[in-house]
Parts: structure tokens; sequence; C-alpha cells
């Protein structure tokens, strides 16, 4: 394990770290563009020249892997006039349209000019190399060339990441650019990654393009709720309106990167939400508060039940709900109401699109928490649905805002057979179109806990900012209906709820939402 | 507009093809081969060999236009390249890229409308020391004067 | 003088196989086959064949950082990209004496156990590629390469590929890349083509005319080589004279020939009563000599020590009369041009260096600028993938320092005192 020192710093570092990576180690930022950690190193920015002794050159930190006894200095006037001069001559020929940019707030060129004070080019403003402004250039990404600094991130990602290869330089020198080749759009399913990793304004996304000044908006860690990968993310909102997601780096999970279906995913918790309670009578919705509905939802359950037996009630558990919510679902159904009817399923109408890299075929981001927890699936969902057709179901609670691959009209035929159905959901959709009592709840912003991806891996969520509407928490609404079915819970929130669980369900045993933390944990089994 | 190679060009794209490890490696001397063919790079070219090579159009067009022999767009039927490097210039090849234009009319950059010449400046051509110098397609012209720039060219089909 | 390589340049027929050999061409390559392959590299370390290229590295110690372990096949390229303003030796190599780079490039790989070469020409030389494809097809027609080399069971496979206009590409990692199919963007080292060259492989880059040298090193002995030559640089070089000199043109000389011996003596001096100003000795990339500096022997230290470098010893001859401002401007237009662009200093520097020269020379420049194009050379110098920003700065730099007067003198009276032309 060689050590070195940097800036003084003593610090030991296994064979083969570069010098950038030592320094992040012991809190020292060294500047950077090309260098990016999921990436292949690069060393063409020149933004990270350090002065290493015994060296008369100074040497870029990026691609200098440390030897033992190594003495760095990142804080000399050497290497300060060397990295001020690589800025200025990255502004001679950029735009500085900071103003019109989307990247401004977030722009590393920006930063960085900053933080070495530097002030006006020395060049003439009327000769720059002009290129071409906004291009559209398929997937999520607009384009300005004119700002690209030619870090090559972009390239390198559609090498190395989609193996795409879509963007490339043209030309050569200071007439070097980005582009696509004319009529080869970029065509992968990782598009918006490239406005991620672009250090500056020229590869920006599509979707934010205008739509809000960075530094207005704050962020919460969650994971992306579009398939069983259930890639870390940063989620940006703004009062209750989500902006966009990033991908957070989790090495197990997504590595740096989220799919393009992922990364809209966010809209959900904005569009066609289901805010309030209502009740559906004669074909009429009738707004409800949830004092006056949810007796009736506890009432018609075990009504139900008390009439016609345990199995006239039925409950459909959704892969969207977390672990916590599932649990306390599964015993909703199996302790309190008795009944054997309940199932979930994976399916999801659409084709359950999968590569070999994150994009999961099942598109909910907990089905495997379902399974782990005992939720039958498979073939006891459609049994389930049997049973619904043939009409001995006479009181339905149901999760999530579609059942699984039915249509619309398929929904609507299945749940006339059932004289009550209750839904607890957080969109408008073909459930929330026919259901008899309508219950919303938070989106997966609003709400905190976990969901296991595909591998097993427990990931927690949280909420970004309260409920919208009228929209309830869901540990509270099931703690309440619980109550009503004569439970005594004491539950208080998601993480009581995990306490319980992880004390009972065999796969989570021993784990908390401390050694859970933000980048997951593997359940067992 | 579609484009391939004729039948000995594919033969010669095939030889190509078997004497690298690489089939990258093939980018280079295919462009090459359809300058040969085609007079020019086109888009419909660069597609096309990257169809035969199964790479990315994007990455034959970043090669294409790093290397300047490669023409993307049409040259005349002869391309007037004239040195105007250090020893080129020392020994008067402003002066003769001068006279070249006049007598074809052009600038350099530009093509006759007739399309028979192509003026361009280029480079050291690595033949200093029979400067000044010029390559009028594959072949060299060396310690050129006005009068033998007018002998070469009046001498052109 | 004894002559290594240019014997028998006046020979029309020596490009040709028989020729070639009627003069005792592919001895060398028999004798070295019989050799043990050590004893081959150790003759030429003891010749002190330092490379042509440029840089000056000695041919044996490069030869001697080749992995040990033979599990990967390794590659030999031969730099034939020149590209280098003023220079001009290889393609007469190339066109005179194809077989001695053939044998001499045999004998390297096969001291170094290398069953695939490839020659890098630039793209422009298409004669000279020719006589190549040609040369190689009679040696391997000849048995000297092919299959089987002269009954010794060793194999070598050799490829003429052409470049397409890109002097980066002599640059010989960014050679690699070309020769890959890439764009020519020089690779970081390390690692260096030793260990990771050609498609991944340990691979050996050396010039033209380091090559050439080897069959005669190999038929009269490392120590005679080195006896032509200096104690640090062996042999003799081919040095390029270019200009308006009474005789330019190519001439084989001892590596340490003395400088103004070689513009007065070997090129007659300069034409039609001209008076010499400045000269740059080894390839445009090397720090001018203003005409009083001239008295320096050509051999890598003497010329160091001068804040200069022999470089490809491509001598340029530059008159009085000369406006040095436009001069460089001629150079800076070169480096910007040829660029690759992946590095900020160089990418930006050189677009930037060529913008104030030549605004300089356009009567448009400012009070600073000669600052600025100094502090910009600063920011360049070292601090790029490869020695093309330097290779752009060193001259930026000398013709400013030398030369001050005549830059200070353009912005002070707001135009060219030579009317803006040579
Ligand atoms: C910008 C640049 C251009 C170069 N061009 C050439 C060239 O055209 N031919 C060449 O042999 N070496 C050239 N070199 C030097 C090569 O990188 C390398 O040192 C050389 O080919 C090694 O061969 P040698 O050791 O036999 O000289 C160039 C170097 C640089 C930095
Ligand atoms: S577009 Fe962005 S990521 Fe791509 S090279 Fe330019 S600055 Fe770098
Ligand atoms: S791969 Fe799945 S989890 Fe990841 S961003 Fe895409 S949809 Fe979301
Ligand atoms: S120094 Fe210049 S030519 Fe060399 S790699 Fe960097 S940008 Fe390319
Ligand atoms: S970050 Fe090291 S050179 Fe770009
Ligand atoms: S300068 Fe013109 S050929 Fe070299």
């Amino acid at each position: 394990m060689p050590s070195l020192t940097i800036d003084g710093k003593a610090v030991d570092v296994p064979v083969g770290t570069t010098i950038i990576n030592a320094a992040e180690k012991i809190g020292i930022e060294i500047p950077r563009y090309c260098y990016h950690k999921h990436l292949s190193v690069a060393g063409n920015c020149r933004m990270c020249l350090v002065e290493v002794e015994k060296f008369p050159k100074l040497q870029t930190a990026c691609s200098t892997v440390v030897t033992d006894g190594m003495v760095v200095r990142t804080d000399t006037e050497k290497v300060r006039k060397a990295v001020t001069g690589v800025l200025e001559f990255l502004l001679i020929n950029h735009p500085i349209d900071c103003p019109i940019c989307d990247q401004a707030g977030e722009c590393e060129l920006q930063n960085y000019y900053m933080k070495f004070g530097l002030h006006k080019s020395r060049f003439a403003l009327e000769d720059k190399v002009r290129k071409k402004k906004v291009q559209d250039i398929g997937g999520q990404i607009v384009l300005d060339a004119e700002r690209c600094i030619l870090c090559s991130r972009c390239v390198r990602f559609l090498e190395e990441v989609t193996g795409t290869r879509e963007l490339q330089f043209f030309r050569r020198g200071d007439h070097s650019e980005i582009s696509v080749f004319p009529g080869r759009p970029l065509n992968n399913n990782y598009t918006g990654n490239l406005a991620d990793i672009c250090p500056v304004g020229a590869l920006t996304s599509k979707d934010f393009r205008f739509k809000c000044r960075v530094w207005f908006l704050k962020a919460f860690p969650s994971v992306c709720t579009g398939c069983a990968r259930g890639c870390n993310v940063e989620a940006f909102f703004k009062g209750d309106i989500l902006y966009r997601y990033k991908p957070r780096v989790n090495e197990a999970v997504n590595r740096a990167w989220m799919c393009d279906f992922g990364r809209l995913e966010y809209k959900k918790a904005n569009n066609a939400r289901l805010l309030v309670p209502f009740v559906r009578e004669d074909g009429r919705e009738k707004m409800m508060s949830w004092g006056g509905l949810l007796p009736q939802v506890a009432y018609r359950l075990k009504d139900a039940v008390e009439r016609e037996g345990p199995d006239a009630a039925a409950v459909i558990a959704s892969p969207q709900s977390s672990n916590e919510e599932l649990y306390l679902v599964r015993r909703i159904a199996s302790d309190l109401l008795g009944t054997k009817n309940l199932a979930f399923t994976s399916r999801v109408p659409g084709d359950g699109f999968s590569d070999g890299f994150l994009i999961r075929g099942d598109k909910n981001p907990n089905s495997r928490g379902a399974q782990l927890l005992r939720i039958p699936g498979g073939p006891a969902f459609d049994e389930l649905v049997v049973k619904i057709a043939a009409g001995k179901v006479r009181a339905l609670l149901l999760f999530g805002d579609v059942l699984g691959d039915l249509t619309q009209e398929e929904t609507a035929g299945l749940l006339s057979m059932v004289p009550f159905v209750a839904q607890a959901g957080t969109n408008e959709g073909p459930v929330s179109a026919v259901a008899t009592a309508v219950l919303p709840i938070a989106s997966v912003a609003e709400r905190g806990g976990t969901f296991t991806n595909h591998a097993g891996r427990v990931q927690r969520f949280h909420a970004g900012f309260p409920p919208r509407g009228k929209a309830k928490d869901t540990i509270g609404f099931l703690t309440s209906l619980a109550n009503r079915l004569g439970a005594g819970w004491a539950f208080d929130g998601e993480a009581s709820v995990f306490r319980a669980l992880a004390a009972t369900e065999g796969p989570f045993a021993g784990m908390s939402y401390e050694s859970i933390g933000s980048l997951g944990q593997e359940a067992k089994g | 507009m579609s484009v391939a190679f004729s039948d000995a060009g594919r033969k010669e794209f095939e030889r190509l093809l078997a004497r690298y490890p690489e089939k990258e490696a093939v980018i280079l001397p295919a462009l090459h081969l359809v300058q040969k063919e085609f007079g020019y790079v086109s888009d419909e070219a660069i597609v096309y060999i990257a169809g035969l090579l199964s790479v990315a159009p994007a990455q034959i067009e970043g090669v294409a236009t790093f290397y300047t022999m490669y023409n993307r767009k049409p040259v005349g039927k002869y391309h007037v390249q004239v040195c105007r490097n250090l020893s080129c210039s020392l020994m008067g090849a402003e002066h003769l890229i001068g006279h070249l234009s006049r007598k074809l009319g052009i600038e350099p950059g530009e093509t006759t409308p007739d399309g028979k010449f192509t003026l361009s400046e280029v480079e050291c051509l690595g033949s200093c020391g029979t400067a000044p110098v010029m390559q009028v397609n594959d072949e060299y012209h060396e310690n050129l004067t006005e009068e033998s720039i007018d002998a070469v060219l009046d001498g052109l089909p | 003088m004894e002559t290594v390589l240019t014997t028998h340049f006046a020979d029309e027929r020596y490009r040709f196989i028989d020729t070639y050999r009627g003069f005792g061409g592919y001895e060398a390559l028999r004798k070295a086959i019989s050799m043990p392959r050590d004893a081959i590299v150790e003759e030429v370390r003891k010749a002190n064949l330092r490379g042509r290229g440029g840089a000056g590295f000695p041919a044996g110690v490069k030869w001697g950082f080749l992995p040990k372990d033979m599990s990967r096949p390794r590659v030999l390229v031969v730099n034939a990209d020149e590209g280098e303003p003023g220079t001009f030796k290889d393609r007469r190599i190339m066109s005179r004496a194809p077989h001695l780079l053939v044998e001499g490039l045999a004998i390297a790989c096969y001291a170094l156990t290398i069953h695939k070469a490839y020659i890098y020409i630039r793209g422009e030389f298409v004669r000279e590629a020719g006589i190549l494809d040609e040369a190689v097809s009679e040696a391997y027609a000849s048995g000297f390469l092919g299959k089987d080399i002269l009954g010794s069971g060793f194999d070598l496979d050799v490829t003429v590929h052409r470049g397409a206009g890109a002097y980066i590409c002599g640059e010989e990692t960014s050679t690699l890349n070309s020769l890959e199919g890439k764009r020519g963007w020089p690779r970081l080292k390390p690692p260096f083509p030793a260990t990771i060259g050609a498609f991944g492989l340990p691979t050996i880059v050396n010039n033209v005319e380091t090559l050439s040298d080897v069959p005669w090193i190999i038929t009269h002995g490392g120590e005679r080589f080195a006896a032509l030559g200096c104690e640090k640089n062996g042999g003799t070089r081919l040095v390029g004279v270019s200009g308006p000199v009474q005789r330019p043109g190519i001439y084989e000389l001892p590596a340490d020939v003395n400088l103004r011996h070689v513009i007065y003596d070997v090129a007659g001096g300069l034409r039609d009563g001209k008076k010499l100003k400045a000269v740059i000795p080894g390839g445009s990339s090397t720090p001018v000599l203003r005409a009083d500096e001239i008295d320096v022997n050509f051999d890598i230290e003497s010329m160091a020590k001068l804040g200069t470098m022999a470089g490809t010893s491509g001598v340029i001859v530059i008159p009085e009369g000369t406006c040095m401002v436009r001069a460089l401007r001629v150079l800076m237009n070169f480096y910007a041009h040829e660029s690759c662009g992946q590095c900020t200093p160089c990418r930006e520097g050189t677009g930037w260096l060529r913008k104030v020269v030549g605004r300089i020379e356009a009567g448009e420049g400012r009070p600073r600028d000669i600052e600025l194009i100094l502090d910009l050379c600063d920011n360049m110098m070292g601090r790029t993938i490869c020695a093309l920003a330097d290779a752009a700065a060193m001259p930026a730099q000398s013709f400013l320092w030398k030369f001050r007067e005549e830059f200070d003198r353009h912005i002070r009276d707001r135009k060219c005192p030579y009317g803006n032309r040579f």
C-alpha cells in the first residue's frame, strides 16, 4: 500500500490509485474536466496538473499513478498558473452566454473560473471560432457545440457505456467540434446521462430546458420506480413539484447512470395525480374526506368477511409499494381480514423491454420485496382474477394504478364484478376510472421507505416534501385502516414498520435503516 | 444517392480486410479507396463504409475530417496543392500561389467553374530541398517556376 | 568521408533489388540471421545509434524496453510520416534506397522476434509508397520477407500503410492510433508503446533513417558506425538543407558536423549574394539561431548548449530581407493547422498564437502582444500529452527572443517594414 503526501497531508492508498483519487480521499479536490470516475482516463483537458517532487514537469493527477513516498503539491504558484492558463485557453473560444445557459449554476467552467478568480479574457471576443448553436441531436439532448470544451467525456460514454458511438469529434485543432453524423441522431436509451457528464452547457436536457434555474432547486435522495433495477437517483424539486431526476452514484446498482425512461419517471409525481379521496356512486364521483371514507372502506371489507366468509374479501398488493407498505398490507389481509385472497403481479401494460445493462423487464421497483415478504405472485394473481371474474369477491382493496397488464376495458369489466373496490393509488388510470372508492396516497417523492431491487438489494427512498393535495402517507393510512379492523397498531412512520418487519421477516433479519444507509444492503435469500 | 465500390474496389477492400488484425484499421485505406473511386468522400460513402465495417458513421466521419487528404466535398479533376510552408515561402511560394490564382481565375480553396482545377494551399510536403513544390493529384512537381507551372498545367488533358 | 546510406543513391537502379543486391544488399540480413539475437541488439547498442526521428533516443536502449515475456506477439512500426517542415530525408531514402529500409527493418524484426511490421508512410508520398510496395514485393519474392526467411524458420510480414494528411501522425503514439484507424490523437504515456502499442501489442516505433542505418551496422560492426559520429551520437546523419542556398538538398554528414560548414561549404552558401539572417537547425520546431550563432557542431549536446536542438537535422536557411514576423506566422499557421486538438493548451494555444502573430504581421498588433505570446508559450510548454505544443512554442519564443526588435517595430509602426511579403 503506497503512502504519499499531498499538500503535506499523508495518505495511504491501494496500489494503482491515481493522484486525483488519492487526493479525494483526504478531501482535496483537484480541478478536472475530462476525468470522470466512471469512464476511462483521457488526460486531455490538462486541468488537473499538479507538482510531483522529482518530476521537472507538472503531472496530470488524473492519469498519474501514485508511488510510495511520492510528494505531491496541488497548491503552488506553478500549479495555479497552469490551471488558470488552461481556464483562460478554454474561455478564449467560449461564448460565455451564461445568462441564457441552462448549465449556469452547475457549470464546471463557471465554477472554476470563479474559484480561480479569472475575470476577463485577454482575447478579443470578435474572432472566436464559431460553431453550431442549439441543435436537437436526438434522445433527450440538445447540443450547443460552441460551449463544448472538448473534454471527450460524452464520446467515451457512448463508446464505453452504450457502445453506440453517435457523438464524435469532427475536424481537428481549434476547429474540432463535437457532433452527430447528419441523419444519425442519438439512438440509445441512456442519452440523458450525457447532460449529466458534460461539465459545461454543451449537452443539456431537452426536458429540463429553460424550466428552472438550478439554484432554485433542492434535492433529496431517492430510487427510480421505473423498473426492478432501482437506480439510485437524486430528485430535484421546488415546492411540491419535481423537476428532474439525476442518477446518484451506486456502484452496485447503476454506477453513475440511469435510463431515459426512468429519468422521466418523476413526471408521475407531478401529473394526473389522485389528490382527493372520492367515491363513485351511480357513475358519479363524490369527493370525500379521509375521515369520512376510511371507516367506510374498513366497514365494507369487514362486512364482506362477516357476511360471506374471509374469502369474500380480497387484497391486491402492488410491487410499486415499499417493503414497509407491503408488510402492513400482508398483515391486514392475512391477520386482520384472514383472507387467502392476497396476490400481486409484476405485469404491467407494455412490452417489458429490457437490455443487458440497466433496464429490467419488470417495470416495478419492488417485486422482489413482495416475494420476500411472502405475498403470493404469479399464478396466485391469475387465480384471484378468476375468482373475481366469477363474482366470488365482494370487497376488494387494491393497491396501485393498474391491474397487471389488463387494458382499460378489461379492468373495468373485471372490477364491475366486485360490488366494492377501494383503490389506494397515486395516479389516474384504469383503476381509478372505475373503483368505488379512491384513496389518494403519497407519491414516491412524498413518502419514505425501502424497495428491494431485482437482485435483492434493499434501498431507501425518502420523502422530499409533504404529500400534495389530500394525498396521504401510506403507512399512516394503512395503520388507521388496520386499527379500524381491530389491530391496535402503534406504528409511527416507515422506520417503525421496518423495525417490526426486520424482527419477523427472515430475509430482512438484522437489517436497519442505518445498515441500509444511502447505498442499500442485500437481503438474504 | 447510394454508392458502392466497383468490383475491383470491392476486391481491394476485401484484400485490405485480410491485412489487418482489426477491421477499424481498414478505415484509412478504405477512405483512400473511396476517394479513388468516387473522387471525394460523400456522406453516402461514409455511411457505406460504416456499413461495410459495422461501425458508426460518426466514427468514420471523425476520422475522415481529421485527415486533410480526404475531400469531404467534390474537388476539380486536378487538385493543385501548393506548399505554403517556410522553405517553400522562402523560395517564392507566395508569388507562385498568386500566379496560379490569376492563371486559374480562382482563390485558394476554390474550384474552376468547369470543374477542372481546385487550388489549395497545403503545409510542408516533405520536399523542402526542391522548393517551391506543388502536388497535382498524386504527383509532385518540384523546383517550381511560373514557367514550369504553366507547362505542367497546360499539358493536362 | 565514409557514407552509410547515400553511397549508391546516385544509381537510379539502386531502388531495385537486383542492383541493391549487386552492391551487397541483404548480406547484412543473411549475417544477422546467423547471429544470436542478443548479439544484434548489442551491435546496435555499440553503434550508439540515436533515433533519427527527432527525439534522438538511443535505438538499442529502446529495443531493450520490450517486455521479456514473449507471450504477446510484438510489432514494429516504421515511422515514415516525415512532415516536420524543413525535413525531407526519409523521402529520399524511400525513393532512392527502399531496400535499405526493408533490410534494416527485417534485421530489427529478426533481432526482436517480431513477425509483423507496418511502414506508416505519410499519405502525400504516393510515389514513395508505390516504390516501397514494390520493394516489399521484391523482397518477398526473393525470400527476404515472408515465411521462413533465408531458411531460418523466421517469418515476417510487412504492410505499407498510408497516412492521410496529418503532421501529428508522426508522433509515435498518434502513428499507432492512426494505424489502428482512429483519429490521430497521441496517447497518454505511460503506457509506452513497448508495453502497449499497435493493436494493444508491445511495439517498437523507429524512424526510417534509424532503421536504414542498421544493415551497415551489422555489416561493419557497431564500433565502426559509432566512430563515424561523435561521443554521444554514432554514425552519420542525413542533413537536409533548404532555403535560398546554392545547393539545397540532402547530405550525409558526420553526426557532429559543423553547422556553418553545412551551410557555407556543403550547401555552397547563400544564393544571389544574399546574406544569412537566421537558421532553423533541425526542423521547424527547433529554436531559431541568429547568423552569428552558427559556429556550432550538430551533435545533440552542443546544440542543447545553444538552447536549440538537432531535431530532424532539417536546416532551414533564412536570408537577410526576410520578415521574421511573417516567417513565424507561417510556422504558427502550421502548428495551429496540425494540432490534433485534444489538449486544451495546445488546441487553444496554437490557434491563439496564430491569431496574435497574424495580427502583429498585419500591423494590428497591440502593445502587450509580445508579453502575451511569451506567456501563452509558457502556459503551453510541458503541459500537454505530446510535444507538439512545445514544438509550436519553441519557435515562437526563440523568434521573439532573437528578433524582438522586428516584432516591436511591426507593433509600433502598425505595418510590416518588409511590405507583408517574403
Ligand atoms: C509532433 C511530432 C511529430 C513527429 N513526427 C515524426 C515524423 O514525422 N517521423 C518520425 O520518424 N518521427 C516523428 N516524431 C518523433 C516520434 O514521436 C518518435 O520519437 C520517433 O518516430 C521514434 O523513432 P526514432 O527513435 O527512430 O527516432 C514526431 C514527434 C512529434 C512530437
Ligand atoms: S459536449 Fe460536453 S461532454 Fe462532450 S466533449 Fe464537449 S464538453 Fe465534453
Ligand atoms: S433502469 Fe430502471 S430503475 Fe434505472 S432509471 Fe431506468 S427505469 Fe429507472
Ligand atoms: S499537444 Fe497538441 S498535438 Fe499533442 S496531443 Fe495535445 S493537442 Fe494533440
Ligand atoms: S482531468 Fe486530468 S487531464 Fe483532464
Ligand atoms: S516547406 Fe514546402 S515542402 Fe517543405
